[in-house]
């Protein structure tokens, strides 16, 4: 078979078997499994990406409810403070109360007691008088002298009052 | 990959396999004798003295450098498989990374120029990439090896022999017009045929390219006093770039032509919604 420049058809399908071989063993032997291990490793690591994304979401949604926790703890606590300022204030206004009415009492007994000794002292006082009346006169009606009388009395009472 | 869809590719690759070697004996009619040129610079382009002995055929010497960069390719696949696969580790070491870097980048390159289809078309265009990288770096090794009339010569690149530059051409248009029948039926096979030029264009390009090399650097060697030291500069810097070059442009335009006719055609129903919404 003549063919100009010297080309020869069957050594053409030489060269086309040579290389459809080449093409075999390169695929199988080193393309193939090459291409499997960049193809597994890259899975690998891209699975590993989508695990770590998924823990950082998950980080993140707990992290919103923690705060969200938070929040209503803090919103519980200022409750709590304003509900034990109100128990405060009004415990305050009670003992203020109690105390006021403690302080009234005393007070009250303190009269009484004054005035029930300003009544033992007026009755001591006016036993006395009489007392005294009683001496006085008895010495007056002893000694019938009036006038002297009239001044032992009066020196009498005198001395008791500054006695007391 | 399931289980159905394994055994299947290795049937469709098998039955390939067979195809081939079945075209290969139907076509291996014997051939008259090329006449004898002394020019070099005609022999590096039409291989028509230097013929090797190949199983009992008379090859170009690119066929047997193309079957010992398989071999090569091979044993070295093999090795980093039994040895180094298993020992991969989550955070790659050097050779690892080497490894790793050259996948990702062809996966990359299939993703980015068919986002919807891409699975065939890396394993094809990390093939293809590495053949011809290795395939044109090859010839810097200058493996020797004798010729049927009796003569020594240095194991050229693959792709400089038009066998080999248009196998990977049409193999690639081949694969494309595949890839578009399987992903996308009828339009995946009008969208390819459309571009009829392609496996002209790309297997002259990849033959012309490396071919070019090849004779700048023989014309380099010719004169005696420039046939020291500046061939170390000049071939491995041509090779090196010739290398990259063209694998880039191969697996490139491939990557680009198979997302193409991949890429699922919209309805017109659904056209005509989009507009009505727009709107």
């Amino acid at each position: 078979m003549n063919v100009p420049l010297n080309i020869d058809w069957q050594q053409i399908l030489l060269h086309l078997l040579n290389f459809v071989i080449l093409f075999g063993i390169l695929y199988f032997f080193l393309y193939k499994p090459v291409k499997d291990f960049m193809e597994k490793r890259e899975a690998e690591y891209r699975q590993q990406h989508e695990d770590a994304k998924n823990a950082l979401e998950e980080a993140d949604r707990i992290k919103t409810e923690y705060e969200g926790k938070i929040a209503g703890a803090e919103e519980e606590i200022s409750a709590m403070k304003s509900e034990a300022g109100a128990k405060n204030a009004e415990e305050r206004t009670r003992m203020l109360e109690q105390a006021k009415a403690d302080a009234a009492g005393i007070v009250e007994a303190a009269k009484k007691r004054g005035e029930m000794e300003h009544d033992k002292i007026i009755a001591e006082a006016q036993k006395e008088i009489a007392d005294i009346v009683t001496t006085a006169t008895e010495k007056i009606v002893l000694s019938a002298d009036v006038s002297k009388s009239y001044d032992e009395f009066l020196k009498s009472a005198e001395g008791n009052m500054k006695n007391e | 990959m399931s289980k159905k869809k394994r055994i299947v590719s290795i049937i469709i690759f098998f039955v390939l396999i067979v195809a081939i070697v079945t075209g290969i004996i139907l076509l291996g009619a014997p051939r008259p004798h090329a006449e004898t040129l002394p020019e070099v610079m005609r022999d590096a382009v039409l291989h028509e003295t230097m013929k090797v002995n190949f199983f009992g055929l008379q090859v170009n010497p690119g066929l047997i450098s193309a079957y010992t960069v398989t071999a090569i390719l091979a044993v070295f696949a093999i090795i980093v498989r039994i040895f180094v696969i298993p020992k991969f580790k989550k955070i790659p070491g050097k050779f690892q990374l080497v490894l790793e870097t050259l996948v990702g980048m062809f996966r990359g390159l299939a993703k980015g120029n068919s986002p919807e289809k891409n699975e065939v078309l890396s394993a094809y265009i990390f093939a293809a990439g590495i053949y011809i990288f290795v395939g044109t770096m090859f010839e810097l090794v200058g493996v020797q090896i004798v010729t049927t009339n009796g003569a020594s010569v240095s194991l050229p690149a693959p792709l400089s022999d038009i066998n080999g530059a248009i196998a990977m051409g049409c193999g690639s248009y081949l694969f494309i017009l595949l890839g578009g029948i399987f992903n996308n039926g009828f339009h995946g096979l009008f969208g390819t045929v459309k571009e009829f030029s392609l496996p002209l264009s790309m297997s002259f390009r990849l033959f012309g390219a490396l071919l070019s090399g090849a004779l700048v650097t023989e014309l380099v060697y010719y004169p005696m006093f420039l046939s020291f030291g500046l061939p170390v500069i000049v071939g491995v810097l041509f090779t090196l770039l010739h290398a990259l070059i063209q694998a880039y442009v191969l697996t490139l335009l491939v990557s680009i032509f198979y997302g193409e006719v991949s890429e699922k055609k919209l309805e017109k129903g659904k056209k005509k919604k989009k507009k009505n919404k727009e709107t």
